[in-house]
């Protein structure tokens, strides 16, 4: 059959809508794929100096100085995806079983946080966690927290607070539209034989949605990685910080393309985890589909 | 035929309007005025300086040109000039110039600039040690500095009544009261990086060669290893606050009692009633960084006369008070002194009665050499982190 396809190919006419394709597929690779490219090349280059030869000494250095905050991303995408998924999953099957005046209301308000920028949130954040900001005073005042010695939010608890807040109507967006989808006899059938609440979510709810659950979960867990102003703006020069800061610093102080951009190839390996796994699970669910 | 005088008449029409707005033009001399900066520069060139300079001579015609901020935006200036000398442009396109320090080492090697400065009639006024030797650089004679933005500790005096006066001092407090000094680290803005190079001059007592004479020692760096552990002591009593605006958010917000701030941002900060007024700054020894903007005058400027006459304009004691310091909170390029008469003495007293003119002269350092700089930050990251 292949044999047939490629000797048939130089003949072949391609079918004129195939030009269709053409100014997706070129803004795909000049704005995508060759940046992406040319990223990962110049992470093996010196970025200053004559010398040009290949040379592993970026990689060094982020090892050297930025191996820290490579784990501390790491850990604050894995902890903020596993709880946004989590609180998510909860919001959206309360959404999808509760539907009164209130839980309309409840998930209008909720979608407020997806239309706000990054940058806004931060500096949201910025004064509302500050020592000496919204929340503390407020608990001050309730008598919970001394001012003297308020919560220091400017961590990863608060960086975890500011990233929930963002991501997790964003994720209830996605994980919701997926429980509407699910036909109410199934919850119906499993209650009618004894299933509680919790069990109708794990074992009815959530197989069910699986699929726009990791849809979620993957676009949170890749935005979380390449965010820049939250962390810039509530950690920026602590130790340990992201690697979005660590490369704007490589930039912006050194004009250092080469570990900059060497960085940035440890954030694309962090993220292509995540895909393959996505990209799999497709797979397998097409197979699937033809197969049934 | 018809077609064709048709044809004719729009040439001539054509010619005649070509010819009228060439008329015009050599009416108004056209100047070019050339900045790098962020987009607060633009604005101050294009809202500021030039309708201020028309005014006062009507037959120029001043374009404001914005090449972006930082050392990138002057490099830009830089490539341009020397693209013309490269090219043999003996009248180029560039008037007036507005370029960072790092710009003055690479013209001067190339030779683009030429020296105007002492036939400026505000030359009397320029006394920073800036306008002579900059970066290692002999500049003097070739610059006329616009403002100097400077870095200094700020402290509220209800906790601090006696600011410490060097930085062992400052050492010292940080150890007595754990939490209440905040800095930006290196990563959060300049104001945290301008600390750190205070805090290294005054370790090694080296900031003659490291940000005067050179030259760049890489063996040198590895002494540098005690300093920078010393700094990671400190940093375990202070709070490492959110940016430049970070930390002056945290001491008006009473989180800290002390912390490094760019001088302009403390003044417009406090004008906007962001900043608690009873705040007050100080300059430990042997003191702390800052940086001046450069005019300067390319070597095949159009018209050499015109744009001294413009940087006499700006360098004036009257648009240093009025705009310089009164409205965007710089210190003047020019000595202070000599702003005296032309600002209401309250102003003056409020930008001069912590960090005096006499301080800023001494204890007003420059950055390090670029290639200390970068390896003084590095060092932080491999030693105090």
């Amino acid at each position: 059959m292949t044999t047939v396809h490629s000797s048939s190919w130089g003949e072949r006419k391609l079918p004129p809508y195939i030009l269709m394709l053409f100014p997706a597929v070129a803004f795909m690779v000049v704005m995508y794929l060759w940046p992406f490219i040319t990223s990962v090349a110049q992470s093996f280059f010196l970025s200053s100096g004559s010398d040009k030869s290949f040379t592993l000494a970026n990689y060094v250095k982020v090892w050297e100085l930025y191996r820290k905050d490579i784990v501390f991303t790491f850990g604050v995408t894995l902890f903020n995806t596993a709880l946004v998924g989590v609180v998510a999953v909860v919001f959206s099957v309360y959404f999808r079983l509760r539907q009164n005046r209130v839980s309309a209301l409840l998930s209008a308000i909720f979608k407020l946080p997806i239309f706000i920028p990054f940058v806004v949130v931060s500096q949201m954040m910025n004064s509302f966690l500050a020592p000496h900001g919204l929340l503390n005073t407020a608990l001050a005042q309730l008598g919970l927290v001394d001012l003297q010695r308020p919560l220091q939010l400017f961590n990863f608890a608060g960086l975890s607070f500011g990233f929930a807040w963002k991501q997790i109507p964003f994720a209830v967006l996605i994980i919701h539209g997926g429980f509407q989808m699910i036909d109410n006899s199934y919850i119906e059938a499993a209650r009618s034989i004894g299933a509680k609440l919790p069990s109708v979510i794990v074992r009815v709810l959530v197989p069910m949605n699986k699929s726009s659950i990791i849809v979620a979960l993957v676009l949170v867990y890749s935005q979380i990685i390449g965010t820049f102003t939250l962390p810039y703006m509530l950690i920026g020069g602590k130790t340990p910080t992201t690697i979005t800061v660590d490369i704007a610093h490589r930039v912006n102080y050194f004009r250092d393309f080469g570990v900059a951009n060497a960085l940035g190839v440890c954030s694309y390996i962090l993220v292509l985890a995540t895909a393959v796994y996505y990209l799999r699970s497709k797979v397998k669910e097409a197979r699937q589909e033809v197969s049934r | 035929m018809r077609k064709k005088s048709i044809f004719v008449a729009f040439l001539i029409v054509l010619a005649f309007g070509l010819l009228s707005v060439q008329g015009l033009a050599a009416q108004k001399t056209r100047m070019i005025f050339m900045t790098a900066g962020d987009v607060n520069m633009l604005a101050l060139g294009q809202n500021v300086f030039a309708p201020g300079f028309m005014a006062e001579n009507p037959n120029v015609q001043v374009t404001t040109i914005h090449t972006g901020p930082g050392n990138a935006g002057s490099q830009t200036i830089f490539e341009k000039l020397l693209a013309e000398k490269k090219a043999g442009k003996t009248v180029g396109d560039v008037d007036v110039a507005l370029v960072h320090e790092i710009f003055m080492k690479w013209a001067m090697d190339e030779n683009l600039l030429q020296p105007y400065a002492q036939m400026c009639n505000t030359w009397k006024y320029v006394t920073t040690p800036f306008a002579k030797v900059d970066l290692g650089v002999k500049v003097e004679g070739y610059v006329m500095p616009l403002f100097m933005s400077q870095t200094a500790i700020a402290y509220n005096p209800d906790y601090v009544k006696n600011p410490p006066k060097s930085y062992a001092e400052l050492a010292d407090w940080v150890k007595k009261n754990p939490g209440k000094f905040g800095y930006n680290g290196i990563k959060g803005g300049a104001s945290g990086v301008a600390f750190v190079m205070g805090w290294v001059y005054a370790e090694t007592g080296k900031y003659q060669k490291y940000a005067v004479t050179g030259p760049f020692d890489k063996a040198e760096v590895a002494s540098w290893e005690p300093v920078f552990k010393d700094l990671k002591e400190f940093n375990k009593n202070v709070v490492i606050t959110a940016g430049n605006v970070g930390t002056l958010d945290a001491l008006n917000r009473g989180e800290i009692w002390m912390g490094p701030v760019w001088v302009d941002m403390f003044f417009t900060f406090m004008n906007d009633g962001k900043l608690d007024p009873k705040t007050k700054l100080s300059l430990p020894e042997p003191g702390m960084p800052g940086q001046p903007m450069f005019f300067v005058i390319p070597k095949n400027a159009p018209n050499p006369e015109l744009s001294r006459k413009f940087i006499e304009y700006v360098t004036s004691p009257k648009v240093q008070a009025n705009d310089i310091v009164m409205r965007f909170n710089w210190y003047p390029g020019i000595d202070g002194s000599a702003l005296k008469g032309a600002i209401p003495q309250a102003t003056f007293d409020k930008i001069y009665s912590d960090v005096t003119p006499a301080d800023l002269q001494k204890k007003g350092l420059a950055f390090p050499l670029a290639d200390y700089y970068s390896a003084i930050l590095e060092s932080y990251e491999r030693w105090a982190q």
